[in-house]
């Protein structure tokens, strides 16, 4: 980008992509003294150009680059495309394959929230102490995933259809079992965190988003419900198995990082409550529904596909022509949505230059799910 | 004569040289795709790195490693080009992933590129991504060559 | 505004501004399109954010229908209250492909728009800063999603 030109009375602090707390992005800062007046964000360094590629993927194929665009949360991802494909081509879906759908997405999100807190923490003092434990745990996930599909984060496991296999013999009770240390540790963590005073003071009131700028400026994920919007898509357009399972969108009022990182908490609890429903709960049956390699689709259809992952809404639009490959692809990424958002933080609030990565990290950029 | 005495000494020294600089591989911190989350596992409690040796470290001059983990988009590539220059010697590249190494799953886009267009590369560790273990075994590779080239008398000083 | 049904919200819109759009359409539950003319698209914004609630924007992108000799510019929209999802749509022919700039309704289309230009060359009249947004800022090729491009111009 060209960038804009500097003011006399300011310092421009290039954030650059090799730095341990800016992501693999450029942050240009405009500073006077200690206050920020205003946040450039450079993004673009991980552009790899997926919405081209997937014209020139079959529907089954496409998956694989999709997959990729945010890796801690790759079933959200690959969901929404998936179910999109499957409207375009008109698939129906056994029930229990949606089940099933449902908890790789929530063990895919607990991933992600455990993810983006504890980078929050890290850069709150940097202490990678609880950044640590959360790779502890994310093992934890980790391993159940390698049971199911054989790959630890990118298991292109959906496939229009279903899914591709059943859970294994014991599955359900290894999950069970997951659950209950993951809430353990759950408590550790809110101790560590939540009831801790110095972290509730880098945290408080910092970075502070109103309902209506949220609306506004298009916020999503716990960004937007940190400022006390209810929307989450999982109840709006309930996909998957969501429609019969028993959970609440948490939001919160203030709209600070602190509010934010409730709302990250809260839902990594609701996930584990979903999971043990779905554990207990989930109904027998065929997995998949036989679909050539090759689906070939109607010319002029187009399917719209809305997943809630872990860091907001994500929109997959296919387009056909009547080929085996889509005509083209339109991907509405979350993070692309909250980068504008964190732009307009520094005119909104009086930010330091020391709250800036708190702020960021409570927003939760991952930056190839916003350069796609 | 001279050579008989001195030749026993260097092999010493060598070893020393060599094993301190192989267990004390400092990588940049530059994380640049979506093999990132299996690198931060790796350093995690399971699979420990740094009982290698290996610390992330930020500042680019202290460190003689570019790991570079993750897709190479053509604005990142002169970033990369860039961190290799400021590097002092003597310093590795190790390219994480199918990504850097041939483009991977990416192959026909109009926005990667491979490093080997860049910089010189010395070890590379496919897969996507990688399993930790995979890692560490590349890691253990540099080290082996390291061993082998990184002495006094040897070509890479 | 009271709540409207989706197929009440399409009537209305079709009778009430019949001379600022071409058509307007329900996909499904919750899924309403609507194709503005292009000379009077700033006019059916404004109306659509403020007297039927379309305040939070999500996205935009385009679509190149090369054999139809048009582009076709979407804008995701979206109604906080009713939860109802609009796509404003607007043709553009491919040898003249401008128009006005959403950013004085919705100000967050301005990473979108900057990125719909990038990609397909629509040039947006009024945006405040149409530069690259994930292409390097050296970029000397076409425009990449579009279906001729061959990959002109791109220097390794």
């Amino acid at each position: 980008m060209t960038e804009p030109e500097i003011k006399p009375e300011v310092m421009r602090i290039s954030w650059g992509p090799q730095h341990p707390m800016s992501g693999q992005t450029r942050i240009l800062i405009d500073v006077d003294g200690e206050v920020v007046r205003r946040i450039i964000a450079d993004i673009g360094f991980t552009h790899r150009g997926i919405e081209k590629i997937l014209e020139n993927r079959t529907f089954i194929q496409g998956i694989v680059p999709i997959e990729r665009m945010v890796m801690a949360d790759t079933a959200n991802i690959a969901l929404g495309y998936v179910q999109a494909v499957e409207e375009a081509l008109g698939i129906e879906v056994p029930e229990r394959a949606k089940w099933i759908r449902s908890l790789i997405c929530e063990m895919g999100r607990i991933n992600s929230h455990l993810y983006a807190f504890g980078l929050q923490v890290e850069c709150t003092g940097y202490f990678p102490a609880v950044f640590l434990w959360t790779t502890v745990d994310r093992e934890v996930l980790l391993d159940l995933f390698e049971k199911l599909t054989g790959a630890r984060w990118s298991y292109s496991f959906f496939i229009p259809g279903g899914v591709r296999a059943d859970l294994p013999e014991g599955f359900r009770d290894e999950v069970r079992r997951a659950v209950e240390y993951l809430r353990r540790r759950f408590q550790d963590y809110w101790d560590a965190m939540v009831e801790n005073p110095l972290f509730e003071m880098r945290n408080r009131g910092v970075g502070v988003l109103s309902r209506e700028d949220a609306i506004r400026l298009g916020a999503t994920g716990p960004v937007l419900r940190g400022s006390g919007v209810d929307m989450d898509v999982r109840k709006d357009e309930p996909y998957a198995a969501y429609g019969d399972l028993d959970f609440k969108v948490i939001t919160e009022r203030e709209g600070d990082c602190f509010a934010r990182l409730k709302v990250r908490f809260h839902e990594i609890e609701q996930s584990l409550n979903i999971m043990e429903q779905i554990a207990d709960e989930i109904p027998g049956g065929p997995v998949r529904t036989k679909v050539p390699l090759f689906p070939r689709s109607k010319p002029g259809v187009e399917a719209l596909s809305r997943v809630e992952t872990a860091r907001g809404e994500l929109g997959v639009h296919i387009f056909t022509d009547g080929g085996l490959k889509p005509y083209r692809v339109k991907i509405n990424s979350p993070t692309l949505r909250n980068m504008y958002v964190f732009e307009r933080l520094a005119e909104l609030n009086r930010v330091l230059v020391a709250d800036l990565p708190v702020i960021l990290y409570s927003i939760d950029p991952w930056y190839l799910d916003c350069d796609r | 004569m001279a050579e008989r005495l001195t030749a026993p000494i260097y092999g010493v020294l060598d070893y020393l040289l060599t094993w301190a600089r192989k267990f004390s591989i400092w990588p940049v911190h530059f994380v640049t795709g979506c093999c990132s989350p299996e690198f931060m596992q790796v350093s995690g409690s399971r699979f420990d790195m740094e009982r290698l040796g290996v610390l992330p470290f930020a500042s680019v001059r202290q460190c003689d490693c570019l790991m570079v983990v993750g897709v190479i988009s053509r604005k990142m590539g002169e970033r990369v080009k860039y961190l290799y220059e400021q590097m002092g010697e003597p310093k590795f590249v190790v390219s994480v992933g199918a990504c850097p190494t041939g483009r991977g799953p990416f192959y026909d886009s109009y926005a990667t590129v491979a490093i080997d267009d860049l910089v010189p590369v010395d070890v590379y560790i496919p897969g996507c991504p990688p399993r930790p273990e995979a890692i560490i075994h590349g890691l253990m590779l540099l080290q082996e060559k390291i061993r082998r080239e990184c002495g006094f008398r040897a070509g890479k000083e | 505004m009271q709540a409207r049904s989706e197929e009440e919200l399409v009537e209305e819109l079709k009778r009430e501004h019949p001379e600022l759009l071409h058509d307007a359409i329900v996909h499904r539950s919750k899924r309403v399109s609507v194709i503005a003319k292009r000379e009077r698209v700033l006019e059916l914004a404004r109306i659509l954010r403020d007297q039927y609630g379309f305040t939070q924007p999500v996205s935009a992108g385009a679509v190149d229908y090369i054999k139809e000799g048009r582009m076709q510019m979407i804008y995701y929209l979206m109604n906080p209250e009713t939860r109802f999802m609009l796509m404003l749509r607007v043709d553009l022919p491919r040898d003249d492909p401008r128009m006005p700039s959403m950013t004085e309704i919705w100000e967050a289309m301005n990473f979108h728009e900057r990125e719909a230009w990038e990609m397909f060359g629509i040039n947006f009249e009024g945006h405040p800063n149409l530069t690259h947004l994930l292409l390097p800022p050296d970029w000397r090729g076409g425009y990449p999603l579009r279906k001729d491009f061959r990959g002109e111009g791109i220097t390794p």
